[in-house]
Order: structure tokens, then C-alpha cells, then sequence
């Protein structure tokens, strides 16, 4: 049993992260407790309260009690801890200690000291059970982020703690790996285990989750049973902040694309890895000017490879890209193309919001830099080291920037994953601001509500094709609809097998 | 996109395994012999013995285009040491001189380097560390090292690529270094912290003996290794002891 008393919490440093205030939370054995609400609400902060994080790496004011069995975590060291509680963190890239997949299964129960025939018992028994035999044996480095987190999971389960506790870690999959995750999950709950997760997802959970625990700005606001939750409805949801229960639910809006009679011609776009293998395969691709793209496909398609030699990345891929007065090999697509990257973070190098975006100005103009930044609501924020701003206000940015350098066409890759509703919306908004202005935008994306918000075109691609493509009529919106809900609910157990 | 990476992160099979400490060993004996080695009386045969070393093992571990490579220079500068010196004088001697015998006095230890990096696991260092009863506060930081590097390297991609984007160059290299360091650093810091809060929640560091299920061992090929390199110490100090 899990007791949170009157617990406060205040993070050390000025974090972005608020804290906890008030919180009071009994969990029984075996309940699967989901936590949702919009980001900075405290699901994360939570979460690390029952791992032992806090107090022992986040340091801070922590007031209260947080028991486990009658225990005080914050007077068990972590290492005790870690035998009781396993984590799944948000992040795949950076979950692993070991470079290969064997070893990091056995991690945790070799730190326990455990004797060598027990721990091959216990690693070969969670790759039978989770069928992870293609991945033994393999590379970190050369899995999709959906493996990983298998990867992660089930060397979480070899040291067989009572308590799992999951902190958004589906921000970075696609709904074949998510509808994996849910597997194992389900296993778990069989198991008798006690599971708390931190969501903005929540479809996938509907069945599985016990009480819903819903936190706003530090506080539990509302626990929810699960029959409560799931008739709360559409609307009390949408309300909530709260992304929606199941893609049933999800508002079309059909947004007209602008119009116009110029078309972009992608021809000849071809790339295949050293060992021969292809990733990517177009002959030929008709784009309509000023269309906002959903580009979708299972993960390992070659979204991201199609992004990637789209803005002339990719050395190796050559293509033309034919517009209406122009051809554009690689590199001058290099100088038309900007591509909005998953992690920003690797795409911001001044010292201030001001000079990010006149960096990318062609002839200095600081008027029309501030023009720029006051349409992406940016005015306030331009003196700002662009490090210290919200993960919104970055991709915001980096929007800004990609205005500034006048591209004419603008990628997205997955900007939404791991948003909550409310900033999913904002996003989708920039996105049709830059619609407006009469960009073509492409977007790589697993995520269907983003898509319904803000697109009028989609490219479906499969193992390097592109095999359909259409506009987001009515019969198109249903036809995108239905490839998500086909991949969450009947996942092809290829996952496995899929690189990259 | 694949990382490069520092440890090889998958174990090469059972074909033809030497222990860590054996390999590690082997990177020693050969660049202190063949860099620090006189010549003469048992080095003759000591050096080009210790020199095919590191080919021999490249070919055992099927890296067919690392030991064609390494023969060809080898064999390349070996016969510009011989047959070029002689016959050129000035600065062009100098420049033959400078590079092959730098050449041949280091890749094999370079070589060897290599194939000791490229075929060892994380847990497999870890495990020799431990043998070794070299102290955890060694040991867990270098294998941090391990796994904290590729890592890097794929944000540098990322940092990279987006430089290409925004077009900037080597035009102004103050600036590219500081643009290319501030997302690195702020990157660096979260991954570290991300792989510390992961690392803990799985234990490391409990004051128990830790188990390591990582198999390393003595066998037959690592009595043969650890014999040449005794001949080839025993070379090298008694070429010392006569000049």
C-alpha cells in the first residue's frame, strides 16, 4: 500500500516543474492508478515521490509523508527502494545504462547482488514472456524508440518490484508501440501489480485503469472511478484540458486548404543505408502549393528519412524537387526548407529570443524581426535566453526563425508528442498561421487529434513508398481515422521487427 | 542515423573471445614495445611478430576492411622506411622519415586499441574492472563514460544538421563553436541527469557485492596472447640491457 499524507513539495531551483501542494493519495495493492491533467500539473513530480527520486535526487521542501508499506521512502535509501519500485521513464534515449540489450535486462538484479543462475532465469523468462527474442542480442543504439521501451519495461520486471511507475512513456511512441506498451501493462495488472502512470494519452488506458487520479497546478483535484471517468463524456473532458478517451470521439473540423493552382512535384527521392537496404523510394509526388501535410505510417516507414532529404539533410539523396518556376536539387532545398525538429533544443544557438531570429534574417532588420515575433506571440519573451523558455515557446521560436529566413516550406517532426490538449491546440494554431502566410507545411506526426486540428493533405507511406495520399475530405478523414484505430487496436506483432 | 559507438555494444559470440584484461594487456606490450623498442638481436623478431598481432585479431573478429587497410599501410610505410630513406635526401627524406616511421611505430598500437574498444561490452569492462578488484569509484564513472559519449554524438548529429539548416558554416568559426556548444552543453546536462535518475532507480550503487552475469575468463587463446607478450617484453628489455 502506498500512503501520501499531507505531502507539499517545492522543487529547489526555480524549475519549470511546479511542485506538490496538499496531496493526499492512498493507492491499495494491485490498483492501476492513471494521473492526468495538463503539463506542470505535478503527474511527474508525483511520480517521483513513490520512486524515491524525490527526495533523494530532486532535492527540495518536502512536507508530509509518503509511505510504502508503512515505510517512509524518504528514509529508505534508494537502493532499497529501487527493489520495490521500478520506473519507465518518458525518454527512451536515456533510460539505458548498458549499450546492448542483454545486459541492461540484467541490470537492475545484478546491482541487487543476486546469484548469477537466478538473474539468466529471470532475463530469459521476461524475453519469453514479452517476446522479446528479436531484440536480444542487439544495440541500444540501433532501436526504434518503441523497442526501447520494451527494452526499458522489461528490464524494469526483471527485478520484479511490487510497484511500477510509468512517467509519460508513450510521449515518443506511435500507436503500434503505444498498443505494445498496453500489452504489458495488462500483463502486469494480472500480475497483481500496482501500477501508477503519469498520461496525456488516456485512450489506450480506458480499460485498464482503476482510479483516475485528475491534478491541476499542484493539486489532486478530482479522483475518479473508472465508470465515473469514462462517463464524464467528450465535452467535460475536452473542459478538463484532457485529451480524449477514444478516437471515436475525436472533433472533425474540415479545414479548406488554401487554394491554389501551383503544384510542388517531388521526383526521384531515393535513400537506402550502407548496407543496401532502402528506406525511402519515390518516383513521383504531387503536392498542391500551400498545403499542410500530414505525413503518417507505422514507425519505420520513412517519415522522418522523407523529412530528412526533403530539407537536403541526406548527402546521399539527390531528388528534385520541381516548383512552379524552379527545379531544386539538394542543395537548394537546404535554403527553401526548415525543418521544426522533435527536440528544439537542438536548434536554438543565441543568446536571446531577438537574435535567434535575426540570425536567420538574410539582411539584419530588427523591425521585421519583431513583427515576426509579436505574430507568435513571442513580443514579451525576446530578451529571454532561449534555453529558459517552456518547450511551447522554443518550437515557437524555431518557428520564428524559419519565418524570418523566408523558407517556403516548413516540416514538423512529431511536434506533438507528449503534449497535452492545450498545447497540442497551440501548435495546430502556429501551424495554420503558417498555412496562412502561404507556406506549405509538412508534418510527421503519430498523433490524430493534431492532425484533424490542422491538416488538409495526407501522405500515408509504408516501408519506403508512399502508398496513398489524399485530401482530408469527409472520406478522407474517416480513411486517416481508420489506420490509427486499426494500429491501436489490432497491433501486428511486427513491432519487434521493425528498425529504426 | 547510427551512433559511434565507444564500447562495442554487442558480444561477438563465442568464435574467438580474449578476456578484457588479456586485450588490455596486449595494447600495452605492443605500443611499449613497438614504439619504445630498439632494434637488433631478439627484437627482429619480436617487433613484425607483435605487429601482426593486431592483424590477427582483426581478422578473427571479421573486420575484413580494418585489416586490409592496416596491412596495406603497414606494409606501405614499412617499404618507405626500407627502400625510400636511402635514396632521398632533404626535406622530402625528412617528410618520409617523419611519417612512416610514425606510422609504423604507432598503428599497430592504435590497431590493437581498436579491436580492444570495438569487441568489448560495457558489462564485459565492468566485469574485468571487478576481477581486477579496481575500486567502484573507477569503474562506474568509466562505464558511464561508455554509454554518455555515442550518446552525445547522436545530439551532435541532431546540433549539426540543424546547422545546415539555418546556414551556418565554417565562415565564422568563433561563432559555429558557440552556437554548436550551448544546445551541446544543455543537452549534455539533461541526458547525464536523465541517465543518473535512471541509473538509481534500478540500484546502482547499493553497498552489496555486485553480481555481473558477464562471462570473463582465462582460456587457452589468452595464455598464447599473454606468452607473446612476455617474449615481446623479454625482447624489449634485453635489447635495453645490451645497447
Amino acid at each position: 500500500m502506498i500512503e501520501l499524507r499531507q505531502v507539499s513539495f517545492r522543487y529547489e531551483q526555480a524549475r519549470q516543474e511546479n511542485g506538490l501542494r496538499d496531496v493526499n493519495l492512498t493507492i491499495g495493492d494491485g490498483e492501476v492508478i492513471l494521473l492526468c491533467g495538463e503539463s506542470g500539473c505535478g503527474k511527474t513530480t508525483l511520480t517521483r515521490l513513490v520512486n524515491g527520486l524525490i527526495p533523494h535526487f530532486w532535492g527540495g521542501d518536502l512536507n508530509g509523508e509518503v509511505l510504502i508499506d508503512g515505510v517512509k521512502i524518504n528514509e529508505m535509501p534508494l537502493y532499497e527502494t529501487a527493489k520495490i519500485v521500478g520506473s519507465v521513464f518518458q525518454n527512451p534515449r536515456s533510460q539505458f545504462f548498458n549499450v546492448d540489450t542483454d545486459s541492461e535486462i540484467a541490470f537492475g538484479c545484478e546491482n541487487q547482488g543476486l546469484p548469477e543462475e537466478e538473474i539468466r532465469k529471470r532475463v530469459e523468462t521476461n524475453v519469453k514472456q514479452y517476446s522479446l527474442e528479436p531484440l536480444m542480442g542487439r544495440s541500444i543504439f540501433e532501436l526504434s524508440g518503441g523497442e526501447k521501451q520494451k527494452i526499458a519495461c522489461a528490464s524494469v520486471s526483471a527485478c520484479d518490484p511490487d510497484i511500477l511507475v510509468l512517467d509519460e512513456p508513450t510521449a515518443n511512441l506511435d500507436a503500434r508501440a503505444t498498443a505494445a506498451l498496453r500489452r504489458m501493462l495488462l500483463l502486469w495488472k494480472a500480475q497483481g501489480k500496482t501500477i501508477i502512470i503519469a498520461e496525456h494519452r488516456l485512450y489506450f488506458l480506458r480499460d485498464i485503469a482503476d482510479r483516475i487520479v485528475y491534478m491541476n497546478q499542484g493539486r489532486i483535484e478530482t479522483v475518479f472511478t473508472h465508470e465515473n471517468f469514462i462517463s464524464l463524456g467528450a465535452e467535460k473532458l475536452e473542459n478538463m484540458g484532457l485529451r480524449p478517451l477514444s478516437l471515436n470521439e475525436l472533433q472533425c473540423h474540415i479545414k479548406q486548404p488554401v487554394q491554389t493552382n501551383e503544384n510542388l512535384v517531388f521526383s526521384d527521392f531515393r535513400f537506402s543505408y550502407k548496407n543496401g537496404k532502402p528506406v525511402l523510394d519515390i518516383d513521383k509526388l504531387n503536392i498542391s502549393e500551400g498545403a499542410s501535410v500530414a505525413v503518417i505510417g507505422h514507425n519505420g516507414a520513412g517519415k522522418s528519412t522523407f523529412a530528412r532529404c526533403l530539407c537536403g539533410l541526406e548527402r546521399k539523396c539527390g531528388g528534385k524537387l520541381l516548383g512552379q518556376a524552379n527545379v531544386k536539387g539538394r542543395k537548394q532545398r537546404l535554403k527553401c526548407c526548415f525543418m521544426v525538429m522533435q527536440d528544439v533544443n537542438h536548434q536554438l544557438f543565441t543568446e536571446s529570443v531577438l537574435d535567434e531570429v535575426l540570425l536567420s534574417m538574410e539582411e539584419e532588420n530588427e523591425e521585421q524581426a519583431e513583427e515576426i515575433l509579436k505574430g507568435l506571440d513571442l513580443q514579451e519573451l525576446k530578451e529571454q535566453h532561449p534555453m529558459a523558455l517552456s518547450g511551447g515557446q522554443k518550437q515557437r521560436v524555431a518557428i520564428a526563425s524559419a519565418i524570418a529566413s523566408k523558407r517556403e516550406i516548413i516540416l514538423f517532426d512529431e511536434p506533438t508528442s507528449g503534449l497535452d490538449l492545450r498545447h497540442m491546440r497551440e501548435v495546430a494554431a502556429n501551424l495554420w498561421q503558417l498555412n496562412a502566410m502561404g507556406k506549405t507545411v509538412f508534418v510527421v506526426t503519430h498523433d490524430p487529434e493534431f492532425i484533424l486540428s490542422c491538416c488538409t493533405y495526407v501522405v500515408h507511406m509504408e516501408q519506403g513508398y508512399v502508398i496513398a495520399q489524399y485530401p482530408l475530405d469527409t472520406n478522407g478523414t474517416a480513411r486517416m481515422l481508420s489506420f490509427f484505430q486499426d494500429t491501436a487496436d489490432k497491433p501486428a506483432d511486427l513491432e519487434g521487427m521493425v528498425m529504426m | 542515423m547510427m551512433a559511434n559507438e565507444i564500447l562495442q555494444s554487442v558480444s561477438t559470440g563465442k568464435r574467438f573471445k580474449l578476456d578484457p584484461r588479456t586485450k588490455m594487456l596486449m595494447v600495452i606490450t605492443i605500443s611499449t614495445v613497438i614504439i619504445g623498442g630498439g632494434n637488433g638481436g631478439l627484437m627482429n623478431i619480436a617487433k613484425p611478430l607483435l605487429a601482426a598481432v593486431p592483424l590477427l585479431m582483426l581478422i578473427t573478429s571479421r573486420r575484413s576492411r580494418a585489416a586490409i587497410a592496416y596491412t596495406a599501410i603497414y606494409i606501405l610505410c614499412f617499404a618507405g622506411e626500407r627502400l625510400l630513406v636511402p635514396i632521398t635526401s632533404g626535406f622530402l627524406n625528412f617528410l618520409i622519415v617523419a611519417c612512416c616511421g610514425m606510422l609504423t611505430r604507432f598503428l599497430p598500437g592504435i590497431m590493437m586499441g581498436y579491436f580492444l574498444v570495438t569487441t568489448t561490452t560495457v558489462s564485459e569492462f565492468t566485469a574485468a574492472m571487478e576481477r581486477m578488484h579496481m575500486p567502484r569509484q573507477i569503474t562506474i564513472p568509466l562505464s558511464v563514460m561508455f554509454r554518455f559519449f555515442p550518446t552525445v554524438g547522436e545530439e551532435m548529429a541532431a546540433i549539426n544538421d540543424a546547422m545546415k539548416m539555418r546556414g551556418i558554416t565554417f565562415a565564422n568559426p568563433m561563432r559555429m563553436l558557440e552556437y554548436r556548444l550551448v544546445p551541446m552543453l544543455m543537452c549534455s546536462v539533461k541526458i547525464g541527469e536523465e541517465l543518473s535518475a535512471a541509473a538509481l532507480t534500478r540500484g546502482l550503487g547499493a553497498p552489496v557485492k555486485r553480481t555481473n552475469i558477464c562471462e570473463v575468463g582465462f582460456h587457452i587463446q589468452d595464455m598464447f596472447a599473454i606468452l607473446i607478450c612476455i617474449f615481446g617484453f623479454a625482447a624489449f628489455f634485453s635489447s635495453r640491457i645490451i645497447s
